[in-house]
């Protein structure tokens, strides 16, 4: 319980998932306190048991729970945290062009980037995957990012959306580190490689087992 | 590649999956020492065929695994005591592939130098890096690698600890592809938790690693247990991975070793010993 009663959120977490590290590494940003629930998700298969269906229906973590509140996808779970934890509105902008373009590159790291997910869970743990060449998906996707990067290093802008960090930076970061994980070193990815240095200086940033110390 | 010609890897015990990888109906495909392993739910069983030429092979259920063979061992399956007490808990931590040889894995796993730089502050602290002199040697009598008297100061040396502790470890290679540790239990200093790794080579370079942990800890979830191992090992697993070269050389000049290498140095000796060649780096035999 906290002080003033209430209890703490519960983040229904798996180490070794992307959309959790980026659930933790926003909470740690935002200085976020909650508890965590762990999830036999591999060897375990609890995401397909009714017990979870029931909390997730959709049958992945991350789960965010606040009260009545139950945010069963990581892009939702950032969105949330942005908006009611960081009184400053700068991870989530909410005006003009860097509203749109957050909500873009949050959309990028939805559509695209869990090819990537999927193929380092593949090379991982052998989990079945219902697509075809995830790792391939997963490297075009990457070289949009870094041909974007590109662009917005023109106008002096370090991040996906602007010249400071919001959740899309979040969103994309955990996928395009663990790359590594498939084999996906990005040595083709210069701008991507240095957003990632510049994601991993944040203050409140934490790590997760198997993003690069140097990349 | 296909099946490896080496019968010191071939006449040997290999984990393949757990039990419960295979449901009636739904066969499931293995790799193992370059062939491919055809894995089946009979009536009570589980039947293990080499899809190349047909062949069934022997299996075995040990351990909470399955094993299978794909050559004739000259001994049976060595003996983990520990399994016959039956207040300890069994977590197979869930298969993970590693792109290294099966050999740099069991050498990784008895490798305590790293723990500060890898697992920091779990295994190990950066202000912390000795690694005490400890005992080693070759049991010709079971023909296993030991070292033993091992110390390092852990500052979370298992899911369940309550803080630091020096741990004391014993490391056991049973075979050249199954390694085991003994390590202080935190909640009960008379005992030891055993965790072993069971490698399942598919290819020299491309190892899936079977993890588990069997221990005396009536108070931290399954699910915890299995986190904490998997957490340690993905750190491992990135470092294998960009190890090179991917096979284990053997040559002491490839590598200096130090005093706390002694388990390397007695673990490639012994493998030099018996002839293998499978996983292991040949371009400096000659
Ligand atoms: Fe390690």
């Amino acid at each position: 319980m906290r002080p003033d009663g209430s209890a703490l959120p519960v983040l229904h977490d798996w180490e070794l998932s992307a959309g959790c590290y980026a659930v933790r590494l926003m909470a740690s940003l935002l200085g976020v306190a909650y508890h965590k629930a762990l999830v036999d998700v591999h060897p375990g298969g609890e995401t397909e048991g009714a017990a979870f269906r029931a909390l997730n229906p959709r049958g992945t973590v991350p789960v965010w729970v606040e009260g009545p509140l139950v945010i069963g996808d990581t892009v939702a779970i950032l969105g949330h945290l942005a908006a009611t934890r960081d009184p400053s509105g700068a991870w989530l902008p909410r005006e003009g062009a860097a509203f749109a373009r957050t909500l873009d590159w949050l959309a990028f790291a939805a559509r695209r980037l869990p090819a990537a997910d999927t193929a380092r869970l593949h090379a991982m743990a052998g989990l079945a995957t219902g697509m075809t060449d995830a790792a391939g998906a997963a490297r075009e996707a990457f070289r949009a990012l870094d041909d974007h990067l590109a662009r917005q290093a023109v106008d002096g802008h370090g991040f996906l959306a602007g010249p400071t960090p919001t959740v899309a930076d979040i969103a994309c970061f955990p996928s395009v580190a663990l790359g590594v994980d498939f084999g996906e070193a990005l040595e083709r990815s210069p701008k991507l490689r240095a957003w990632t240095r510049r994601i991993r200086a944040l203050p409140g940033f934490v790590t997760t087992p198997g993003v690069p110390e140097f990349l | 590649m296909s099946r490896t010609t080496d019968p010191v890897a071939l006449d040997d015990w290999y984990v393949v999956g757990l039990p419960g990888d295979v449901q009636a109906g739904r066969p499931v495909t293995r790799r193992l020492l370059g062939a491919d392993l055809t894995l089946e739910r009979t009536a009570d069983d589980v039947r293990v065929t080499e899809a190349a030429s047909g062949r069934a092979l022997p299996v075995q259920t040990a351990y909470g695994h399955l094993w299978t063979t794909l050559g004739a061992p000259k001994r049976p399956l060595f003996a983990i005591e520990e399994f016959a007490e039956a207040d300890r808990r069994l977590a197979p931590c869930g298969a993970v592939r590693v792109r290294a040889s099966g050999l740099r894995l069991v050498e990784n796993f008895l490798d305590m130098a790293h723990f500060p730089f890898v697992h920091t502050d779990i295994l190990g602290a950066e202000d912390k890096p000795a690694v005490e002199p400890y005992d080693c040697e070759i049991r010709r009598d079971v023909d296993e690698v030991w070292a033993t008297n091992c110390r390092f100061w852990q500052p979370q040396a298992a899911a369940h600890a309550d803080g630091g502790q020096m741990s004391d470890y014993i490391y056991r290679v049973a075979s050249p592809f199954n390694v085991l540790l003994y390590k202080t239990c935190p909640s009960d200093a008379g005992r030891q938790d055993v965790i072993g790794l069971f490698i399942q080579p598919e290819e020299e370079d491309v190892s899936v690693a079977h993890a588990f942990v069997h221990v005396v800890d009536a108070v931290s979830s399954h699910t915890a247990i299995v986190h904490f191992q998997q957490t340690v090992f993905l750190q491992d697993r990135f470092i294998l991975e960009n190890q090179r070269p991917r096979l284990l050389p053997l040559s002491p000049r490839a590598e200096t070793p130090t005093r706390a290498d002694m388990s390397s140095i007695a673990y490639r000796r012994w493998l030099k010993e018996k002839g293998l060649r499978f996983g292991i780096d040949r371009r400096d035999a000659a």
